[in-house]
């Protein structure tokens, strides 16, 4: 049993990864089957979301049951949790009482970190010639006021035609060409991990 | 000519030689002379004839220098010698008494003392093998006439016959048990042949090895190189009482080449046998009545209980004072040290508070007193803008359009300006929202956006047409399955409402039905995810793609709709995007934010500056410190 399981493992997983990718190239003869082992996989990825709110309850609780320094934490994330669902579970998804709790607490503390975000950046980057004297920290920093500059209008000075044009120059040319060239290698990760799968080379699954 | 014969391998050599020159053994030490077929001289293990006796006959010696005979060792030629010259005079003497007489004689002729020089003459193997011709008995059994005569017989006839049938008719009258004899009793028996007849054929098989290299040729054979059998049949001869006056048999002396080759530490053969008396008899197993040998009996190995000991360390005082300081060392470090305690107001707090201030205060200051200093962006300013105005202009009126809310909540303020306009421009059309998202909080956010949505008017409306389908698990493969089947992957809505069975959504049936697919994110990997999945069944009855990103996607994103055929549509980014797009449509909504975003960032890049040219001045004195040291 223990030898026929990987290998029924890797077979199943072979034969749908090749009737997934045969599905791109010849949708009407394998377009149905595709779309069924796709609503099979997002079936399995939606129970693994409810597996994974359970599993970070069940850290969470045990965490607050220990003596540690951090166990408040813990016993709020799990209250916060349990009264969500509850809440939720009575009004409803897009009842007036989840919206509230969405507004009140959601919107407002991601929008605060990312307002602490901006100002630990701006922090960051009047220390870091102090902290990192080299070449290469001026050309960082050069780079960021440009396009800081080159994004809106100056107050009181207005828009400043060149820096406008380098900054768009910077955000079109080097950023995306950084950026995809990540992306081509990302990519090329990714087929050869897929032909490693579909071969049964690579065995995520066990096996 | 004499050669020597190399008393290792046997082979002759020329007496000029030390060593053989076949296997280099020492010659000179060891090695005898054999005598030469032409000159026919005597081997040096030789007494001189004149000593000889009896035996000294030259020129019998002579004649029996054949090649098979030179391996024959010297005692054995002199035993044949005697042998030939009794019966060579027998014809002459005559008389059968005289003939048992002198067998008798041959029999029971004493052994010589080493030191007089004459050469040993055991003739035992005569006595055996007239015993043997006889029938086995004992010589005084057996009467001499019938082996003397067979012998003389064969002296006549012998000349003429050949050996081999002399020796089926001896081989016929021994009995079955002794006609297997050793190979060299039966060479030796064909070269006392041959001397008779006078020759010998050269196919004759004789075994040479018997003979040859014997270091004791000069002694005369001693018991130990006589056959056990020949043994056996001494001792029948001779009684025990006849043979106690017969001298021991001296040990025999090795060369001194075989000497050197000895190991040392060989046990000697006079080595006294340990004692097993006192040693225990083994009473049961295989070895039983065995004296001092190891018993195989199973208790030897029998399974015991392994001894118990005991664990405990005897340790003093002073190691175990030794055990408790280690101990209590490592538990010291086992113990998260308390950090350091630092003040408040550090000159890091106070330079992080000042920063925010300076970043707060100018951004509240414009909000409160909605300032509007700062012009705002023109459409035709930020790419793509344009674009998403027409084509959401151009969308028909109470068609569905399926609206993607995959962005964070925390993006809200930068991106909700162009949404809320958006779904202003659509409500106005009366178009038919449905409401996905790939994130766990984008059914509240997108249901959230619908509900504060105002009207033209400013007044907020109670906006129906719409339906909200909530979260699409999987990622890219949902996306995949909402393009190809967006019934099946959300078969219901938040309310538990079939809407696919109601108009208008009853007559989509794949993604491309709908009139526009509008997607709403941050992250630059959804947008991409949603153009590279669903943008090709778009792409097929000219379904616009159109998108609304926050300005960190920008730069992945615009170089799809700047392509030909451009894969977006039409796209909106950021804050200066949401303000370029409601001018275009008529809807202006900043309240002060664009000013407050553009002093922000204008006074971000004044910290920045500052900031690095107050680090510059004060590393300036540390590096002079370093050059100069």
């Amino acid at each position: 049993m223990k030898k026929i399981l990987p290998i029924s493992n890797a077979i199943i997983a072979v034969i749908s990864g090749v009737l997934v990718l045969l599905g791109y190239f010849f949708p009407g003869v394998f377009g149905n089957i595709q779309s069924i082992l796709i609503g099979w996989a997002i079936i399995l990825a939606a129970f693994a979301l409810l597996l994974g709110i359970f599993n970070l309850a069940l850290v969470h609780w045990k965490k607050a049951g220990s003596d540690g320094p951090n166990r408040i934490y813990s016993i709020v994330l799990l209250i916060s949790l349990f009264f969500t669902i509850i809440v939720v579970s009575i009004s409803g998804p897009s009842g007036s009482a989840s919206l509230w709790i969405f507004n009140s607490f959601q919107v407002p503390v991601e929008i605060s970190l990312l307002a602490v975000l901006a100002v630990v950046l701006v922090f960051a980057g009047a220390r870091l010639l102090s902290r990192r004297p080299k070449w290469y920290t001026v050309l960082f920093l050069i780079t960021v006021l440009i396009v800081l500059l080159g994004s809106v209008p100056l107050f009181f000075l207005g828009e400043v035609a060149p820096l406008i044009v380098v900054r768009n120059w910077l955000a079109q040319v080097p950023a995306v060409a950084g950026a995809r060239g990540l992306l081509l290698g990302v990519a090329l990760g990714t087929v050869a991990t897929g032909l490693r799968i579909l071969m049964g080379m690579d065995r995520p699954y066990g096996g | 000519m004499t050669d020597i014969i190399c008393p290792l391998c046997g082979k002759p050599n020329p007496p000029d030689l030390d060593e053989c020159k076949y296997c280099q053994a020492p010659l000179k030490t060891a090695g005898f002379f054999a005598l030469s077929d032409q000159e026919g001289e005597e081997s040096s293990f030789l007494p001189p004839s004149g000593e000889s006796g009896a035996v000294g006959d030259q020129s019998v010696q002579a004649e029996s220098a054949s090649p098979f005979e030179e391996g024959v060792p010297d005692w054995l030629k002199q035993t044949e010698a005697d042998f030939l010259e009794g019966t060579e005079a027998k014809p002459e003497q005559g008389t059968p008494d005289e003939l048992s007489m002198q067998i008798e004689s041959l029999l029971n002729q004493p052994s010589v003392p080493e030191d007089t020089g004459k050469p040993v003459i055991d003739d035992d193997w005569l006595a055996s093998l007239l015993a043997e011709a006889g029938g086995g008995s004992s010589a005084a059994v057996i009467p001499p006439e019938e082996p003397l005569e067979g012998l003389a017989e064969d002296d006549v006839a012998g000349k003429t016959q050949p050996f081999v049938e002399e020796r089926t008719k001896v081989e016929g009258l021994l009995p079955p048990d002794q006609e297997e004899k050793p190979d060299w009793l039966t060479g030796l028996e064909a070269a006392s042949t041959i001397k008779l007849a006078g020759g010998m054929s050269p196919s004759e098989p004789i075994d040479k090895s018997s003979s040859i290299g014997e270091p004791e040729v000069a002694k005369g054979p001693s018991q130990a190189d006589l056959p056990e059998w020949v043994g056996q049949v001494e001792s029948e001869e001779n009684p025990p009482g006849t043979n106690e006056s017969e001298t021991p048999i001296a040990p025999a002396e090795l060369p001194s080449w075989l000497e050197a080759l000895r190991p040392e530490d060989t046990v000697s053969p006079t080595r006294p046998v340990e004692d097993l008396s006192a040693a225990d008899v083994v009473t049961v197993g295989p070895l039983v009545g065995l004296r001092g040998v190891i018993s195989a009996h199973p208790s030897a190995i029998r399974a015991r209980k392994p001894p118990t000991y005991s664990i405990k360390l005897r340790v003093t005082d002073e190691q175990r004072a030794r055990v408790e300081m280690m101990e209590a060392l490592l538990a010291d470090e086992q113990k998260p040290k308390p950090l350091p305690s630092q003040p408040i107001f550090n000159s890091r707090n106070i330079f992080r508070l000042v920063i925010a201030a300076v970043l707060i205060i100018p951004i509240a200051w414009m909000i409160v007193t909605g300032s509007q200093k700062t012009s705002t962006p023109q459409p035709g300013s930020i790419p793509g803008v344009v674009d998403f105005t027409q084509q959401v202009q151009a969308l028909p009126a109470g068609t569905p359009v399926l609206l993607a809310f995959d962005y964070e909540a925390g993006f809200s303020g930068e991106m909700n300006l162009a949404i809320s306009a958006l779904i202003n421009q659509l409500m106005i059309k009366n178009s038919y929202l449905t409401l996905v998202t790939t994130t766990p909080a984008g059914p509240a956010l997108a249901e959230s956006i619908i509900k504060t949505s105002t009207g033209l008017d400013g007044l907020p409306t109670a906006y129906s047409n719409y339906t909200n389908l909530g979260y699409i698990p999987g990622g890219t493969m949902g996306l995949l399955g909402l393009a190809t089947s967006p019934k099946a992957v959300l078969p219901f809505s938040l309310d538990q409402v079939d809407v696919w069975a109601i108009p208008p959504l009853n007559t989509v049936s794949t993604i491309n039905d709908f009139s526009a697919v509008v997607v709403m994110t941050n992250d630059p990997d959804i947008a991409r995810s949603w153009i590279e999945q669903v943008g090709p069944v778009l792409r097929v009855d000219g379904t616009p793609l159109l998108m609304i990103t926050s300005s960190q996607a920008e730069p992945l994103i615009r170089p799809y709709v700047e392509a030909i055929p451009s894969q977006v549509q039409g796209l909106v980014t950021g804050l200066a995007g949401g303000l370029a797009y409601g001018r275009s449509v008529g809807i202006m909504q900043q309240d002060g934010v664009w000013d407050a975003f553009s002093i922000s960032m204008t006074t971000s890049a004044l910290i920045i500056i500052v900031g690095s040219i107050i680090g510059v001045v004060r590393n300036m004195p540390t590096s002079d410190k370093k050059k100069e040291g």
